[in-house]
């Protein structure tokens, strides 16, 4: 009683006795709390959450991923969706029973008439799978039956910039990091003398739209993980050649001394930013040798040149980029995205579409065959398609000579191959238009979802906590297509 | 007396109470309760865990020979029949009531009387000793038991069963369509709302019979008809509909499972239909065998521990080891060329050769000592030695990766000699072996002897001219 009296008088006046009675029953309740945590004292735990980034969450079918973006959106109606009642209903207007009041871009939200209008180029069917496929495509066509198209896309965006941003980073708006960020954020680094995430860009004489570096940011992740561009001609890699004058062992030199440097500062300051920083110095200097020996195909056979085309001796053709995806492919780069610019075709599209799959038809497909030869396409997911489709019906006036269509976000075609995506076959459907998705529709969500199903990876546990609150590459949606999955 | 009045009061009370809730037991059948009154059943669940409490307590100082404080009792009896007869309310909006409930209802009902006779009996003055002993001891067991129950019905029936390791059963060999595979799925996602003790909307899942009958609702399942039975057209109600299933909060069925459903129910939901009796071209077959595919982690649980510090040893700038996955021992090895190569990189992985699952070593210098260390991988199913100076002699030594599935050896100098040592590489799946010297020939001889193997031997000719023919994108 006296003890406590003083104690509640002065809180602070705790005898030693007393100080030591009241710590043993704290640690005794703790001791007994902590029996409540599993695995507290093994260190490991089967809680997804609290793995080691860097190690798949399950099983992958998928090592890498090769990511041909068509940018600009090519058309589903001169590619892979073949709709024959836009022939026979030709220059009819959209019904608006098919349309229902879907929200149009301004270059045609003014149309007095929606004409349909059906595409010139003819469709055949192709392989075991009776695919079809337009014939722009005549090489894609012969590996009809490795190849799964989804016809059942579909976005929110309507315009390019929101659109693309969409499909690289699961948000329309900018800033989140892209889905190549996220994988090596996930998954770590297969080579540690190349970075995980490579963006390879090229552009064909269609109509084009802008590409910006946003697109292969890490966002909120180390930037680390953030995507590299490499630049054909000399310089691949802007400023990771040394100066003239440096030799190789001067240059080693100078790294050692900058890295103790940076070390004492470590020391000092605790800031784990310096160490990234001071492994990213090491891996430049690595990268000094092993970009150079990616980029070179001299070394590549005739045969190989054959069956990427002559474009791909090229650099900076789409058939250059794709056979560099592929040797990326090889030395472990886990994210590869190409982009082809040119497929936003107003008008002209014929004409355009023509010349746009020109580039991109042969390399795309003999990628794959590459790829399947190499043993590489059973841990190689290849990606191929736009940000969204286009209109069922004519832009501006009706003329099925020279016409152009305009974006549509409520259906649209990609393909797929390898890398644990069923092979063959034909998935999801749209109206007899062509306008909405019917059966098994596919939204960017459920697509980044199931990409990283093949990555091994669960998109509800990849998480990354930021200003308070926790981003996955799918937000807060998405589901894994499992129909897709071999 | 002073404050007699207020006891009579208490005493009519407890009496008035018991004699309703006797009544409600009596004419349960002929009860149907107003909107409110039905109301003061959801207080159930507030009041419930007084008179459990109470007359625990009662019971414990009657036993040990104390005197139990009248306001005590009184408490605990009027608790105990309000709880009775609350209880009774809520019953009452359930509709058909399961085996659990009834005896609940009864337990519980039986228990607030016999409280209230040992209210009555503490009261007189000829206070029998044994039998107040005896009911209180058979009170005891009464809260147990009534508290018991009504556990099962809220938590469901195993919500006190002890927790045992959740591993599926296999699915057997040749399964029974119904019993094996549908059956589990519904156990899985449906029964714990549609059992014989919980039957919401009067369906019952448990049986083919129960399924065939269907609930309020009826046509559940209309055998070769899942277009029209209720069960299928529910699962692909979108989520925010009311009548979706499993509803809001329990966990959906995949896609497969509804496929799965679907396709029962098409080919007549038959409880006799067996996996062999399908048809190849029947979608639910590949479905189930997707379904009887083992977890590839679970053939890597006899694999030895490694210890993460023993891989961050033995990897380098040129050399990646990954764990397939988390949580499991088998290994996934990418060396790439360094710039001085030294093949003690490699023979020091001997360390953890048992472990090693997937190995990557195209391009690279190859000679004796990699090879045995190759060969010491005994685990070895994915092993890429491509555009290496390896020839047959290797090969040969490499003769014992019996658990081999995918080989590439292309770009590299075998020749036909190395065909017997692929034929005999029992789990082997796929082959590459373009841009080598084995022969067309070779190729054929290899190709009856293990059909089921995929020799890749480059691109089809035929194709390959098709593609080096360039630009056969119409001119327009």
């Amino acid at each position: 009683m006296e003890k406590d009296k003083n104690k509640s008088e002065n809180p602070l006046k705790v005898n030693r006795r007393h100080f030591f009675s009241q710590l043993s029953v704290g640690i005794g309740s703790l001791a007994l709390g902590s029996l409540l945590i599993p695995d507290l004292f093994k260190g490991t735990t089967e809680n997804l959450l609290s793995q080691p980034l860097g190690i798949p969450h399950y099983a992958p079918k998928a090592k890498r991923i090769i990511y041909l973006f068509q940018a600009g959106a090519p058309s589903q109606f001169e590619t892979f969706d073949y709709k024959p009642i836009l022939r026979e209903r030709m220059g009819e207007d959209l019904p608006e029973s098919i349309r229902k009041g879907q929200r149009l871009t301004n270059m045609t939200a003014n149309q007095d008439s929606f004409p349909l209008m059906p595409p010139k180029i003819g469709f055949q069917q192709h392989g075991q799978s009776q695919t079809w496929i337009s014939d722009f495509f005549p090489h894609i066509a012969k590996i009809a039956d490795e190849i799964t198209i989804v016809r059942s896309m579909h976005t929110e965006a309507i315009n390019h910039d929101p659109a693309i941003t969409f499909f690289q980073t699961g948000s329309q708006i900018s800033g989140r990091p892209s889905m190549g960020s996220w994988l090596s954020y996930g998954l770590g680094s297969e080579n540690k003398n190349l970075p995980s995430f490579v963006v390879l860009t090229s552009r064909g004489k269609g109509n084009s739209q802008g590409l910006y570096s946003k697109l292969w940011s890490s966002g909120f992740l180390d930037s680390k993980h953030q995507g590299v561009l490499l630049r054909s001609g000399k310089d691949p890699v802007l400023y990771l050649n040394d100066p003239d004058g440096l030799s190789r062992s001067d240059k080693r030199h100078l790294l050692d001394k900058v890295s103790s440097l940076n070390k004492l500062h470590h020391v000092e300051t605790g800031d784990d930013e310096i160490e990234s920083r001071i492994a990213q110095y090491e891996m430049a200097y690595r990268m000094q040798m092993s970009v150079p020996d990616v980029m070179d195909i001299s070394k590549e056979p005739q045969s190989i040149i054959d069956l990427y085309g002559e474009d791909c001796q090229v650099p900076g053709t789409y058939a250059a980029n794709a056979l560099q995806a592929r040797r990326l492919a090889e030395n472990g780069v886990r994210f590869i995205q190409l982009y082809h610019q040119g497929w936003d075709q107003h008008g002209n599209l014929h004409n355009e579409m023509a010349g746009q799959a020109k580039d991109v038809d042969q390399a795309s497909a003999a990628l794959v065959l590459d790829l399947k030869q190499r043993g590489m396409l059973d841990d190689t997911l290849v990606v191929w398609g736009g940000e969204f489709g286009r209109g069922n019906f004519a832009q501006g006036k009706f003329d099925p000579e020279n016409y152009g269509r305009d974006h549509h976000p409520k259906a649209f075609s990609i393909w797929m191959a390898g890398g644990g995506i069923k092979p063959g076959l034909n998935y999801g459907q749209t109206d007899e238009f062509g306008y909405n998705v019917v059966e098994n529709p596919v939204h960017i969500n459920d697509f980044h979802a199931t990409l990283m199903h093949t990555m091994g990876l669960d998109h509800e546990q990849l998480i990354y906590k930021y200003q308070g609150r926790r981003f996955r590459l799918t937000d807060v949606a998405g589901n894994v297509i499992n129909d897709l999955l071999a | 007396m002073k404050g007699t009045s207020k006891k009579r009061w208490i005493d009519y009370a407890v009496f008035g109470l018991s004699l309703f809730l006797i009544f409600c037991l009596i004419f349960d059948s002929y009860i149907e309760l107003p909107r409110l009154v039905g109301w003061i059943g959801r207080l159930h669940p507030l009041v419930l865990h007084f008179p459990i409490v109470l007359l625990l307590i009662c019971v414990f100082l009657g036993l040990t020979g104390r005197k139990i404080p009248k306001l005590l009792l009184t408490l605990a009896v009027t608790f105990a029949l309000l709880t009775a007869i609350s209880g009774f309310f809520l019953g009452k909006e359930t509709g058909a009531k399961g085996d659990l409930l009834y005896w609940h209802q009864w337990m519980g009902g039986g228990l607030a009387l016999l409280a209230a006779m040992w209210y009555w009996l503490a009261q007189s003055k000829s206070e029998s000793q044994i039998l107040t002993k005896i009911l209180q001891v058979v009170i005891v067991g009464l809260v147990l038991v009534t508290g018991h129950y009504g556990g099962m019905v809220t938590h469901g029936e195993d919500f006190l069963a002890l927790p045992k390791e959740k591993r599926e059963e296999k699915i057997p060999e040749n399964p029974l369509i119904y019993k094996d595979v549908v059956s589990r799925i519904l156990d899985d996602k449906c029964v714990s709302c549609h059992n014989p003790n919980k039957k919401k909307g009067e369906l019952l899942m448990t049986t083919l019979n129960g399924l065939l009958i269907g609930g309020e609702v009826g046509n559940t399942v209309i055998p070769g008809n899942p277009g029209e039975s209720e069960l299928i057209r529910r699962l692909h109600l979108p989520f925010e509909d009311e009548e979706h299933m499993p509803p809001e909060g329990k966990k959906p069925l995949e896609g497969f499972e509804v496929q799965i459903l679907e396709r029962w129910i098409a080919l007549g939901a038959s409880d006799t239909l067996r996996l062999e009796q399908l048809k190849k071209s029947e979608p639910m077959v590949e479905l189930i065998h997707g379904l009887m595919r083992p977890d590839p982690a679970e053939k890597w649980a006899q694999l030895p521990k490694v210890a993460d510090s023993t891989l961050r040893n033995l990897s380098s700038d040129y050399l990646t080891i990954n764990r397939i996955s988390s949580n499991v021992n088998a290994l996934s090895i990418d060396v790439f060329m360094p710039p001085e190569y030294d093949s003690k990189v490699i023979t020091k992985l001997n360390r953890v050769a048992g472990n090693i699952v997937e190995l990557d070593m195209s391009g690279l210098p190859i000679s004796h000592e990699e090879i045995r260390l190759i060969a010491a991988c005994k685990n070895l199913e994915w092993l890429e030695i491509d555009k290496t100076a390896i020839g047959d002699e290797e090969l040969d030594t490499l003769a014992i990766l019996s658990k081999l599935e995918t080989l590439k050896v292309f770009e590299t100098n075998i020749t036909d000699e190395s065909i017997g040592v692929f034929a005999n590489m029992a789990n082997l799946k796929s082959l590459y072996i373009w841009r080598t010297s084995v022969s067309k020939d070779g190729v054929d001889r290899l190709k009856s002897k293990k059909p089921a193997l995929l020799i890749n031997n480059g691109i089809d000719k035929e194709l390959k001219s098709f593609f080096i023919a360039k630009d056969s994108v119409p001119e327009i």
